[in-house]
C-alpha cells in the first residue's frame, strides 16, 4: 500500500471542498433570475431617467451642453463663405481640401462630412429638447419649474431651426420623440414658412415663460431677452417690420446697456456683463472639459505659440480676417484693434498673417481657453431696430439713435443725413465690423440681399480675394472652380447620406 | 533501455502524442533531492487505498514492457465497480468472492487486460503500451472522442511539427497546419498575436475570431501572451455545427480547444529546453527610399517642374531655394527605415518541465520564459509563465484534478507603428537629409518642416525616449472532481478562474518633438490599470456503455460564467522636467475609471451513438442565455444533428487491402456569436456637462437607442466530408465542403439623422462563406529513412447576402487612405476607389475625357462609372478596384529522419487576392512634402518624359492621392514559413536520457510580387481587410536550440 499522509490527504480534502464550494456557489449564483441582467454600471439607463426636477434640470443642462459642440464649427457655415475670412493657406497638406476649404471657395458638395455633422448635432440637440420636453411631464415637479424649463428648451430649439432654415431652406421639423426608428422616414422636409410658425410658436411661448434675470448661479440660461431678440431676429428674417419693432422694444426695457469698451464683450474676465443677451458658455482653466478652444483653430498655421502662448503644436490657421474686412473698419474705429491682429508674420514667407482676436486671451493651460462665445448681444438688439425702423418707415431719429449709440462706442463718428438704401448699407456694414466673427455675417447677407444680388457680392469680393490672396498661396494656383459662387449655393446641400438613406427626400436645386 | 528510448526518439517523428511519452519515459534515472521533493511533491496528493480484507485474496505485480514496477494501476473485478490500485512497487492485492474470478486491469495509455484469476493466487501482468489508443483519441467540447467516430469537423494540430519554431504566441503554432483555418501573422510585433479566421469571415457587425477554450474553460476570442507554448500537449480547432453548437452563442467563428499538459504515467522525469537566436529583416523585405541626394534632386526638380509647366518658361537656377538648389552638395543621407531598426535583435526561449507520473496523483511542474525584443529599436516582449497540473483519483469512484498557470508578461512597445503620423511610417517619408544627431551627439530632435517639408519627430529618438510599458499579469486556474457511478455514469464538475491585471504606462518626454511641432514641448504621461475576473463552472453527467454492437455515449450539462472587467486610468502633463515620470508630478491631472462585463449560463446535450462500427449519430443541443442580449431575446437555442458512415465496415464492400478506413460523414447545425458588445440593447444617459454662473453643471443627454429585441448572429451550417485512411495508419486524407449562412448580424442600421441618431443595432444582413477544405498526411519509413508529410488547402468563397433594406451597402475607409464596400452579392469588404485608366498625357487628352475638375497633364485619368461625364470628387464614381480575399490558401509540412537527424520544413502561403497599399499616398505623394519610393524616378515629368506610366506628376496634389486602382496590388505569396533541423545524440555517450540539439530559421524566405514588406498584413482587419499602412515588420529569426532529458 502506498504511504498515506494525514497532510496530504488533508490537502487533498480542502481542495476538493473548494472545488466544489466554488462550483456550487457560481452554479447556485447563476440560477438566479437577475444572472443574466447586467446593465452599463457607469451609466444611467435612459428608461429611468427624468424622474424628478434635478434629472430634469441635468437633461436641460445637457441640451446647453449640446450647443458647444454646434458653436465650435460655426465659422465654418456662417463665416468662411462670406467676405470676413479665408484659409491660411497650405501647401503641404491638402487633407482639408474637401472638408474646410470647400466652404472658402465655393466647392461644396453634399458630401461633406462637415454638413452632415452639423445636421446630425442639430437634429440630436432637437431630440433631447423634444424628448425632455415629453418626458417632464411625467417627473415631480412644480409648475413653475417646469414652465421655465421647457421655455429654456423651447428657445434654444427655435435657434437650431432657424439656424437650420437659413443653411438649408425647408428643412424636416420634428417637434416629438419618434415612438420608434422606423418612424423617422415618414418625415419629409417642409416649407420655411412652416418652419417659421414652429419657431415664432416656440419663442412666444418663451417669452411667456423664462425669466429676465437668473440668479447667479444660473446666469448663461435663456432669458426672456434672449427670446425676444431671436424672436426679432425672425421677424427681421421675415420681413415682418412691425412685428420686428414691437418685439426688440420691448428688450429695450430689461436692463441690457452697451459696455463702454467694445473689447470688454469677449473678455473672459467679464462674461456675461451687462451687454450679453445670449453667450454659449464655456470655461477654461480647469480640467472639466468645458473649455473653449477657438483661438487653437483660428491663430495662424504657423504660429506656434506667438498667439496662443502655447507652442505645443500649431494652430489651424482657418478663419482668417480677409483683406476685405481690414480695409471696411473706418479709421479710428476702436474695434479694429480689438478684432484682428497684424501683429504675426510668416516664418516661411516673412508675410504678415492676419488673425481674430476677439477669442484670444491669455489663459492657464494648454489648450483650453476661457472665452465664451457670444451669440446674441444688446448691440445686435439695436442694430436690428435701426434696421427694422428704417426698412418700415426710413431712418427715423430714434434708428438714427440706436445706430449712433454702437458707432459712439466704437470712437467713431455718428451719422446723419442718409437716405433709407443709405441708411440700410450703413447697417449692413456696421453688423459687418461690430459682429465680425461673431457668426452673423452668412445669415445678415442672406437677410439684405436677394439671392442673385448675393452671387454678385460674393462674386465680386472672390474675384478681389483671388487676384490678391490674403496669405499667399506660394505659388499653387487656384483651381479652376475655385471661387466661383452661383445662386444655388445660399443654401446648403442635405447631406447626401440621409437621401441614401430616405429616398424620399429632396435635395436642394444645383447639388 | 537505450534502444527502447532510440525507438521512441524515432516514433516522436511520426506522432504527435509520442512525442510527449518520450519526454516523460516510465523510467526512473533522476531521483529528485529532498528538498525538491518537499517543494514538488507536497502538491501531490498521494493516496491510499481502500483494502477490503475479506477472505479470498488475489495478490499480484504489475510491471510496464521493461519490466519495471508500475504504480496505480486500476485492478477491478469484472462485473463490479470495485477495484484496487497497485501502490509505488507495483503491488496489489484484491479480494475476491468464491474461488475463482476476472479482473480488468487498466492504467491509462496501456491495453486494458481480462485476467482470469484463483483465490489465493500471486500474478505477475506485464502491460503493453497502447500507441493507437493515444493516437485514436480527439478532444472535442467538454469531452473526447474515439477519431473514428468523429463525424464533425476537427483538425487537431500536429505539434511535433513545430517543435523547434521559436514561438512567443501559441498561435504561431497553427500556421498551415489545419485547413479552413487563415493564420496570418499581420504584425511582427514582439509576443503578437497570430489573426486566426475559422472558414471566413462570418460577421460583418461583431467580431469573426474564434472561442479559445483553455483545459475547458472558455477564456474568450483572444489567446492573450499568457499561455506558455510548451505547456501545451493539444491543439483542436472545431470547425463544423456539431462540433461548436455545443459552445451555443460563442460557436460560430470555430472553436480551438488547448489541453496543456499532465503528467504521464511512470518515474519522475526532468525535461530542460533552450534556445536562442537573432532576428532581422531582409533587406529585400525592405521598402527603398530616395536617399538624401536623390532627394534634394527630387524637391529640385519639383520646383523647376513647375515653373515649366504652370509659367511655361525654363527656371534659373538662382530661382530655386537654396535649401535644394545644390543636390549634389547634399552631405549627409539617413536611412530613417534602418535607423529604427534593432539589428540582430535576440530571441531567447527556456523551458523546464518537471513530471511525475508514479503513485494515484500525478503532477506536472513547468516554468518557462521567453524574451523576444523586437526588430525596433527598444521594443520587447518578456513572459514568465509557471504551470502545476495535477490529477488523479481519490479512490476508484472519485478523480480529480487541479490545474493552475501563472503568467507575468511585459511588453515595451512603440506605441503606434502603422501609418504615415507613426513610427514605421513616417521613417519611410520624412526628410533623409538630416542627421539622427547633432554635431554633439545629442538628437536633432525636428526632421524636416521646412522648405514645405514636413516636420516629423526623431524616430530614434522616440523610440528611445518614449517610455510606453504594459505588464500583464494573469493566474488561470481549472479544478475538477470527477465521480463514477452505477458503472456506466460519471458526475464532473469543475470551477475554473481566470484573473488578468494589466497596467500599463507611456510618457513622452518634452525633448520628442510633434508633426509639425518642434520640441520643447508638454511632456504628457498616460496610466491605465486594467483588472478582469472570469469565473465559470460546468456540471457535467456522462453515460457510456456499449452492448452487442451499440455503443451509446450522452453527456448532459450546465455551465454558467461571468466576467468583470474593471479599469482605472490616468492622464498628466505640465511636468517640471522629465525626470520624474510620474502623475504626482503633473500640474494637471485627469482621471477615469469604468467597469462593464457580462453573464451567460446554458444548459447542454449531447448524443453519440455508433452501431456496429458502421452507422454513427450525434445530436447535440445549447440552450444559453447572455446579459449581452436584449430584454426580449435572452436565451437562443442552438441545435446540430451529424451523421457517419464506415463504409469500409459494411460487408458488402469488397476488401481492399490497402485501404484501413473509409467513412463519410455529415453535419448540419445552428451556432451562435454573441460578440455584439456587452450593453448594446441597452440605452443609456451620457453626461454632456454645461458651465452657469461659471461653474460647471452637471449635464445628461441620451447617445443611443435602445433595442430591446437585440440577440445574437445566428450561423446556420452544413458539412459533407470524406475522410480515407490507407495503407496502414500511413496515409490519411481527408475532404470536406460546408456551407455556412450567418444570418440575424448585428449591424448599425442607418436612420435619418432627425430620428436624433445615425444608426441603431439591430440583427439584419446575411453572409455566406463556403468551400472546400483538402488535408493528406503521409508518413513511411525505408530503411533508416523516414518521411512525413502534411499538406492542405483551403478554398473559402464569402458572399454578402442581405444588408438591409434601403442601403444596401457598408462603406468604410477614407478618400486618401482606400475604400472597403460590402455589398449584396460580392465578397465583403471588396477594395473600392477609382479605377485608374492611366495618365493623362496633354491637355486634348484631358478635354475629350470626362471632367476631372483641375486634372492637369500628369494625373492619373479616372473611370467615369456613373457615366454622367464628371468624375466627382468623392465616391460617386468609384467602383471595386480588388478582391481582398485569397483564391485559396495553403499549408505544407514535410518532415524527415535519417540515423540522428530529423529535419522538417513549413512552407504556407495564399493565392489571388489583393492588397491596397495605403502607406503609398504618403510615399507616392508627389508635391514634395514626404520622401518618396526609389520608383519615384520613374514618374510622368512630361509628354516627351512620362516615366514607367504608373507615377504621377508632382505638378500638383489632385487626382493623383485619392484611393484608386494604381494602388492595389496582388498579394499571392508563397512562404517558406520555417526550416528546422535536428540532432539527437545517442545515449551511451551522455549522463541522462537524452540532448536533442536543433537549428531553425523562421520567416525564412518570401515568394511574392508584393512590394510591401509583409502580404499578410491587415491593418484594419474585420470587413475593412486587405489595407496596408507599412505595419510593424516582420523579422527573419535563426534560432539553435538544445533539449536535454534527465
Amino acid at each position: 500500500m502506498a504511504p498515506i499522509s494525514t497532510f496530504k490527504i488533508l490537502q487533498m480534502k480542502i481542495i476538493l471542498i473548494n472545488i466544489i464550494a466554488i462550483t456550487a456557489i457560481v452554479s447556485l449564483a447563476s440560477c438566479k433570475k437577475d444572472y443574466l441582467d447586467k446593465t452599463d454600471p457607469t451609466k444611467v439607463n435612459t428608461d429611468l431617467f427624468y424622474q424628478n426636477q434635478k434629472q430634469v434640470e441635468q437633461a436641460v443642462n445637457g441640451v446647453y451642453g449640446t450647443l458647444q459642440g454646434i458653436a465650435n464649427n460655426q465659422w465654418l457655415f456662417n463665416e468662411l463663405p462670406s467676405d470676413n475670412t479665408t484659409i491660411d493657406f497650405n501647401p503641404s497638406d491638402r487633407g482639408q481640401a474637401d472638408r474646410i476649404e470647400a466652404f472658402e471657395f465655393y466647392t461644396l458638395n453634399s458630401g461633406s462630412v462637415n454638413i452632415n455633422s452639423m445636421y446630425i448635432s442639430h437634429y440630436n440637440a432637437i431630440y433631447n429638447i423634444n424628448n425632455t420636453l415629453v418626458k417632464m411631464q411625467k417627473a415631480e415637479l412644480s409648475d413653475s419649474v417646469k414652465a421655465v424649463n421647457e421655455g429654456q428648451l423651447k428657445f434654444i430649439r427655435a435657434y437650431l431651426y432657424f439656424e437650420l432654415t437659413q443653411y438649408f431652406g425647408d428643412v424636416i421639423l420634428i417637434t416629438k420623440p419618434l415612438g420608434q426608428p422606423s418612424d423617422a422616414w415618414t418625415y419629409l422636409r417642409e416649407s420655411q414658412d412652416k418652419v417659421y410658425t414652429q419657431i415664432e410658436t416656440d419663442l412666444k411661448d418663451a417669452v411667456t415663460s423664462l425669466p429676465v434675470k437668473y440668479s447667479v448661479t444660473d446666469v448663461g440660461r435663456a432669458t426672456k431677452g434672449a427670446a425676444l431678440a431671436l424672436l426679432g431676429k425672425v421677424y427681421l428674417t421675415k420681413k415682418q417690420y412691425a412685428d420686428a419693432v414691437t418685439t426688440l422694444n420691448q428688450v429695450l426695457t430689461l436692463g441690457y446697456s452697451l459696455v463702454p469698451n467694445y473689447a470688454d464683450v469677449f473678455d473672459p474676465q467679464k462674461k456675461n456683463g451687462p451687454e450679453s443677451v445670449f453667450d454659449i458658455q464655456y470655461q477654461g482653466g480647469n480640467d472639466l472639459g468645458e473649455w473653449s478652444s477657438f483661438i487653437y483653430t483660428f491663430a495662424p498655421r504657423l504660429s506656434a505659440g506667438a498667439v496662443t502662448g502655447w507652442p505645443q503644436s500649431n494652430p489651424g490657421g482657418w478663419n482668417i480676417p480677409t483683406n476685405d474686412i481690414i480695409n471696411a473698419y473706418e479709421t479710428g474705429d476702436k474695434r479694429k484693434d480689438a478684432s484682428i491682429g497684424l501683429d504675426f508674420k510668416s516664418p516661411v514667407t516673412g508675410d504678415v498673417v492676419p488673425y481674430i482676436k476677439k477669442y484670444d486671451h491669455s489663459h492657464s493651460i494648454y489648450g483650453r481657453t476661457d472665452d465664451n462665445w457670444p451669440v446674441l448681444r444688446y448691440a445686435d438688439v439695436l442694430l436690428m431696430l435701426a434696421e427694422a425702423l428704417n426698412e418700415q418707415s426710413g431712418p427715423s431719429s430714434a434708428a438714427y439713435g440706436y445706430l449712433n449709440a454702437v458707432r459712439n462706442r466704437a470712437g467713431i463718428d455718428a451719422l446723419s443725413g442718409l437716405n433709407q438704401q443709405e441708411f440700410s448699407q450703413k447697417i449692413l456694414h456696421e453688423r459687418r465690423v461690430e459682429f465680425a466673427f461673431e457668426n452673423w455675417r452668412w445669415f445678415d447677407l442672406k437677410r439684405t440681399m436677394t439671392t442673385t444680388e448675393l452671387t454678385g457680392f460674393l462674386n465680386a469680393y472672390a474675384v478681389k480675394e483671388k487676384a490678391n490672396p490674403t496669405v499667399t498661396r506660394q505659388g499653387i494656383p487656384y483651381s479652376s472652380t475655385d471661387y466661383i459662387f452661383s445662386d444655388y449655393e445660399a443654401l446648403y446641400p442635405i447631406p447626401s447620406n440621409e437621401l441614401l438613406i430616405n429616398n424620399k427626400l429632396t435635395q436642394n436645386n444645383g447639388y | 533501455m537505450a534502444s527502447s528510448k532510440l525507438n521512441c526518439f524515432r516514433m516522436k517523428r511520426y506522432h504527435l502524442f509520442r512525442k510527449l511519452l518520450c519526454f516523460y519515459p516510465p523510467r526512473l534515472l533522476w531521483r529528485p533531492s529532498k528538498l525538491l521533493a518537499n517543494v514538488f511533491f507536497s502538491l501531490l496528493l498521494c493516496c491510499g487505498n481502500m483494502v477490503h480484507a475479506q477472505s479470498s485474496i488475489v495478490s499480484g505485480l504489475v510491471k510496464d514492457e521493461n519490466g519495471a514496477a508500475m504504480q496505480g494501476v486500476n485492478i477491478v473485478r469484472k462485473g463490479s465497480s470495485k477495484g484496487v490500485s497497485s501502490d509505488a512497487a507495483g503491488k496489489f492485492s484484491i479480494a475476491i468472492p468464491g474461488s475463482s474470478s476476472t479482473l480488468v486491469i487498466s492504467y491509462v495509455g496501456y491495453v486494458t487486460q481480462d485476467l482470469p484469476v484463483n483465490a489465493g493466487s500471486n500474478i505477475e501482468i506485464s502491460l503493453k503500451r497502447d500507441v493507437n489508443a493515444l493516437n485514436d483519441v480527439v478532444v472535442i467540447g467538454y469531452g473526447s472522442q474515439r477519431k473514428k467516430d468523429v463525424t464533425g469537423s476537427v483538425a487537431s494540430i500536429d505539434l511535433s511539427a513545430t517543435k523547434d519554431v521559436p514561438v512567443a504566441n501559441p498561435t504561431r503554432l497553427l500556421v498551415g497546419q489545419a485547413p479552413g483555418v487563415s493564420v496570418r501573422q499581420a504584425t511582427g510585433r514582439p509576443g503578437g498575436e497570430f489573426e486566426i479566421n475559422v472558414r471566413g469571415l462570418g460577421s460583418l457587425g461583431a467580431g469573426s475570431q474564434p472561442l479559445y477554450v483553455i483545459d475547458g474553460f472558455p477564456v474568450g476570442n483572444q489567446l492573450g501572451q499568457n499561455i506558455n507554448p510548451n505547456d501545451i500537449e493539444n491543439i483542436t480547432i472545431l470547425k463544423d455545427a456539431v462540433s461548436t453548437a455545443i459552445y451555443g452563442a460563442r460557436g460560430s467563428n470555430g472553436v480551438v480547444l488547448i489541453t496543456t499538459k499532465n503528467a504521464r504515467s511512470g518515474q519522475p522525469s526532468l525535461n530542460v529546453t533552450a534556445s536562442y537566436g537573432i532576428q532581422n529583416i531582409p533587406s529585400s523585405r525592405k521598402v527603398k527610399m530616395l536617399n538624401g541626394q536623390e532627394f534634394a534632386q527630387f524637391k529640385k526638380d519639383i520646383f523647376m517642374d513647375k515653373i515649366r509647366y504652370f509659367e511655361q518658361r525654363e527656371p534659373s537656377i538662382d530661382e530655386v531655394p537654396l535649401d535644394f538648389r545644390y543636390p549634389e552638395q547634399t552631405k549627409i543621407s539617413t536611412n530613417w527605415y534602418d535607423a529604427i531598426l534593432h539589428n540582430n535583435a535576440p530571441f531567447q526561449n527556456y523551458n523546464v518541465t518537471l513530471s511525475q507520473g508514479n503513485g494515484n496523483f500525478h503532477s506536472l511542474l513547468s516554468a518557462g520564459y521567453v524574451r523576444q525584443e523586437g526588430i525596433l529599436t527598444n521594443t520587447k516582449f518578456d513572459n514568465l509563465s509557471v504551470r502545476a497540473n495535477i490529477d488523479g483519483k481519490v479512490n476508484n469512484f472519485i478523480s480529480m484534478g487541479l490545474k493552475v498557470n501563472g503568467s507575468y508578461a511585459t511588453n515595451n512597445f512603440a506605441n503606434a507603428t502603422e501609418g504615415r503620423d507613426n513610427i514605421v511610417g513616417s521613417a519611410l517619408i520624412m526628410d533623409p537629409r538630416d542627421p539622427i544627431y547633432n554635431e554633439d551627439g545629442s538628437y536633432k530632435s525636428y526632421i524636416g518642416g521646412h522648405d514645405g517639408i514636413f516636420g516629423f519627430p526623431n524616430p530614434v529618438q522616440s523610440l528611445k525616449e518614449i517610455k510606453t510599458r504594459q505588464e500583464t499579469g494573469q493566474l488561470l486556474s481549472n479544478g475538477f472532481v470527477e465521480i463514477s457511478f452505477l458503472r456506466n455514469f460519471k458526475f464532473k464538475t469543475s470551477a475554473s478562474a481566470l484573473l488578468n491585471y494589466v497596467s500599463y504606462k507611456q510618457f513622452v518626454p518634452s525633448t520628442v518633438a510633434g508633426e509639425n511641432a518642434p520640441p520643447p514641448r508638454d511632456a504628457s504621461e498616460t496610466d491605465q490599470a486594467l483588472n478582469t475576473r472570469n469565473y465559470s463552472t460546468d456540471q457535467l453527467l456522462t453515460y457510456n456503455n456499449n452492448f452487442g454492437l451499440h455503443r451509446i455515449n450522452v453527456l448532459v450539462g450546465y455551465t454558467a460564467q461571468e466576467e468583470t472587467t474593471k479599469s482605472l486610468n490616468g492622464n498628466g502633463s505640465q511636468f517640471p522636467s522629465d525626470l520624474t515620470p510620474f502623475l504626482n508630478s503633473a500640474a494637471l491631472k485627469s482621471a477615469g475609471s469604468s467597469e462593464y462585463g457580462w453573464s451567460m449560463n446554458a444548459v447542454f446535450g449531447r448524443i453519440n451513438y455508433a452501431f456496429g462500427d458502421r452507422y454513427l449519430l450525434s445530436g447535440t443541443f445549447r440552450r444559453e442565455g447572455s446579459s449581452r442580449f436584449g430584454e426580449k431575446n435572452k436565451y437562443g437555442n442552438f441545435p446540430a444533428f451529424s451523421a457517419g458512415w464506415r463504409v469500409l465496415n459494411e460487408k458488402f464492400m469488397p476488401h481492399i487491402s490497402w485501404l484501413t478506413d473509409l467513412k463519410l460523414r455529415g453535419s448540419w447545425g445552428i451556432t451562435g456569436n454573441n460578440n455584439i458588445g456587452n450593453y448594446s440593447s441597452l440605452a443609456f444617459m451620457s453626461d454632456n456637462n454645461y458651465i452657469l454662473g461659471n461653474n460647471l453643471v452637471r449635464g445628461q443627454i441620451v447617445t443611443s437607442l435602445a433595442n430591446p429585441s437585440l440577440g445574437w448572429e445566428k450561423s446556420k451550417q452544413l458539412d459533407l466530408g470524406l475522410d480515407i485512411a490507407a495503407f496502414g495508419d500511413k496515409l490519411s486524407f481527408t475532404a470536406e465542403y460546408y456551407n455556412k449562412i450567418t444570418s440575424d448580424m448585428l449591424l448599425p442600421i442607418q436612420v435619418p439623422s432627425i430620428s436624433g441618431f445615425t444608426t441603431y443595432l439591430s440583427n439584419v444582413g446575411k453572409v455566406q462563406n463556403k468551400g472546400f477544405e483538402f488535408s493528406v498526411r503521409y508518413k513511411t519509413k525505408v530503411n533508416k529513412v523516414g518521411l512525413w508529410t502534411n499538406a492542405n488547402i483551403s478554398i473559402n468563397r464569402n458572399k454578402v447576402l442581405e444588408i438591409r433594406g434601403n442601403n444596401d451597402q457598408i462603406l468604410n475607409g477614407d478618400f486618401y487612405g482606400g475604400y472597403n464596400i460590402s455589398r449584396v452579392g460580392r465578397p465583403i469588404g471588396m477594395l473600392y476607389g477609382f479605377k485608374m485608366l492611366g495618365i493623362f498625357q496633354n491637355q486634348a487628352e484631358i478635354d475629350k475625357s470626362p471632367k476631372q475638375d483641375g486634372a492637369i497633364p500628369g494625373v492619373y485619368k479616372y473611370l467615369d462609372a456613373d457615366g454622367d461625364g464628371i468624375i466627382s470628387y468623392d465616391t460617386k464614381d468609384m467602383v471595386e478596384i480588388g478582391n481582398p480575399w485569397p483564391k485559396f490558401i495553403y499549408g505544407l509540412t514535410i518532415g524527415g529522419d535519417y540515423k540522428n537527424f530529423d529535419w522538417s520544413i513549413l512552407v504556407n502561403g495564399a493565392y489571388g487576392y489583393d492588397i491596397y497599399r495605403v502607406i503609398e499616398a504618403s510615399t507616392m505623394n508627389m508635391d514634395g512634402v514626404f520622401n518618396v519610393l526609389e520608383a519615384s524616378k520613374q514618374r510622368w515629368r512630361s509628354e516627351q518624359n512620362p516615366g514607367s506610366g504608373k507615377y504621377a506628376t508632382t505638378n500638383t496634389w489632385k487626382w493623383e492621392r485619392e484611393s484608386n486602382s494604381r494602388y492595389v496590388y496582388s498579394g499571392s505569396h508563397m512562404w517558406i514559413k520555417n526550416i528546422s533541423v535536428g540532432y539527437t545524440l545517442s545515449k551511451t555517450k551522455l549522463p541522462f536520457k537524452s540532448l536533442r540539439m536543433f537549428a531553425s530559421a523562421d520567416n525564412f524566405l518570401l515568394f511574392t510580387h508584393y512590394p510591401g514588406s509583409n502580404p499578410d498584413v491587415n491593418n484594419r482587419g474585420g470587413i475593412n481587410p486587405g489595407l496596408d499602412d507599412e505595419s510593424y515588420p516582420l523579422t527573419r529569426t535563426f534560432t539553435f536550440g538544445a533539449n536535454f532529458n534527465f
